[in-house]
């Protein structure tokens, strides 16, 4: 799809689930953000959404989605209102989410919601007459981190076709690691997972991904993992998942990533992480040469230009 | 053993190939039965599908919204409408791909549990169907909530 194209198929369009995205939606959102990368071209940031708004609604605590999606938008010139806790709003006196965001959508260009409940970024897309972004809908989607995500991988690795992709952690209940993995089904590449037997991956996932004949090795500890995998993608295993401390601890320390634990897979190997990390990556494999997690966070602002710039811009009137 | 052709009637409805161990699940989403007499046959031959259950409801007509409701029962659920003894009418019910406003979420924290929304489901797959949460995504089986028994959303 080229630029015009793009443009076409983004403008005025809401984001609320990575599986509503094909592959030439993945792929043009990427290409997109080349131009908006500071390792890429220029870096000057143009004006190109001077007097949009952009309205952040988080209900619940966020610090790089939220700052990322308001860098974002005042690189390109535009404004950001909104809040970062329901408290103080109409919100906690009981005003539901559908007329909260009517009335909101008079007042900017595109809404970025964040929900405790699943499929509150659907209904609110259904309410508002300008574009939705979903900035996490409880444990459903977080269809910008899939995005980046993806551009963190092709931008590191050089490419998405070929690769050898291992999830390691919560794979149940962690949205990043199914969404990224629907989303890499898309291209050719085998996924392997690697976490404890309580936070296996969950069933249709799994037989999505087996059905696609994509699916790897599935084990419990990274010194299983074949050595010629290319991307590392680490998530934080949540204590609360645990109902006895003790079975936590010891899943903790099984989970975790040190510069020693990953020499035995070379220099080429890419490790992301969506952040906060607490403490599944030591510091030390900072210093390795595939760390890529602060690149990924970076490029999240990035991604989050490319995207709003596809559905606000200038070129979406082409 | 009498066969279900003798399940005759002057005036009412029978709901016909339903799979095998629907006919409970039918009557409750039916709220059947209401008065009049109902005769239920499980688990009997059928020449198309090998075996069914199969309902028969004296005095009743459904409505197009019991209709809806039992479609997603099945795959090729057959109600005929018989008056003075007679088919008067017959129908062969799809499933529909879309399911609006008949399903609950089963997730509690689904939106659709919070706010006034009109529920959507996707079917999803071969039959035995589930079906998708428009809201959500979670998926569920048609038998899900059977305490609930269908509700229409408030």
């Amino acid at each position: 799809m080229d630029v015009t194209e793009a443009h076409r198929a983004f403008r005025g369009r809401s984001v609320i689930s990575a599986e509503d995205f094909h592959k030439e939606d993945l792929l043009a959102v990427l290409d997109a953000a080349r131009r908006f990368d500071p390792e890429g071209g220029s870096h000057q940031y143009e004006p190109l959404l001077q007097g949009r708004i952009l309205a952040t609604l988080f209900h619940e605590p966020s610090t790089r989605t939220r700052l990322s999606f308001e860098a974002a938008m005042l690189r390109l010139g535009g404004q950001v209102l909104g809040f970062a806790e329901p408290h103080q709003t109409s919100f906690s006196k009981g005003e539901s989410l559908a007329d909260a965001i009517r009335v909101v959508a008079s007042y900017c260009d595109v809404i970025v919601l964040r929900h405790p409940m699943e499929g509150a970024a659907r209904l609110a897309s259904e309410s508002s007459e300008v574009p939705v972004l979903n900035g996490g809908d409880g444990s459903n989607q977080h269809p910008t981190q899939t995005l980046l995500d993806l551009y963190t991988i092709r931008k590191s690795t050089g490419r998405l076709d070929g690769l050898k992709v291992a999830f390691m952690g919560d794979l149940r209940y962690g949205r990043t690691v199914h969404s990224l993995a629907n989303a890499l089904l898309n291209f050719d590449v085998q996924l392997s997972f690697v976490g404890p037997e309580s936070l296996r991956l969950p069933d249709v996932l799994r037989q999505r991904v087996e059905a696609a004949g994509r699916l790897g090795s599935e084990v419990s500890s990274v010194e299983e993992l074949d050595e010629d995998i290319d991307v590392l993608y680490a998530t934080r295993i949540q204590k609360e998942r645990f109902p006895d401390p003790l079975d936590y601890e010891r899943v903790r320390s099984a989970y975790r990533l040190t510069r020693a634990s990953l020499d035995r897979f070379g220099d080429d190997l890419k490790i992301l992480h969506p952040l906060p990390r607490v403490d599944e990556v030591a510091m030390d494999v900072d210093l390795h040469p595939g760390a890529v997690y602060f690149e990924q966070a970076r490029n999240g602002v990035t991604v989050r230009m490319a995207l709003l710039h596809l559905i606000l811009g200038e070129g979406a009137d082409a | 053993m009498r066969g279900p052709k003798d399940f005759r009637l002057s005036d009412g409805t029978v709901i016909d190939h339903l799979p095998v161990g629907t006919a409970a699940r039918a009557l409750e989403v039916l709220n059947l039965p209401r008065g009049g007499p109902v005769t239920v046959g499980m688990n009997v031959p059928s020449t198309t599908f090998g075996r069914k259950d199969i309902i028969r409801v004296e005095g009743v007509e459904l409505s197009k919204s019991e209709l809806d409701r039992l479609a997603l029962l099945g795959q090729r659920v057959t109600v005929s409408l018989v008056r003075d003894g007679d088919v008067a009418h017959k129908v062969v019910l799809e499933t529909p791909l879309e399911v609006e406003g008949i399903l609950r979420c089963p997730n509690p924290t689904c939106i659709t549990n919070q706010e006034e929304v009109v529920t959507v489901f996707h079917r999803i797959g071969d039959f035995p169907y589930r079906f998708r949460c428009h809201h959500c995504e979670r998926t569920r089986s048609i038998h899900e909530e059977t305490e609930e028994a269908l509700p229409t959303r408030r």
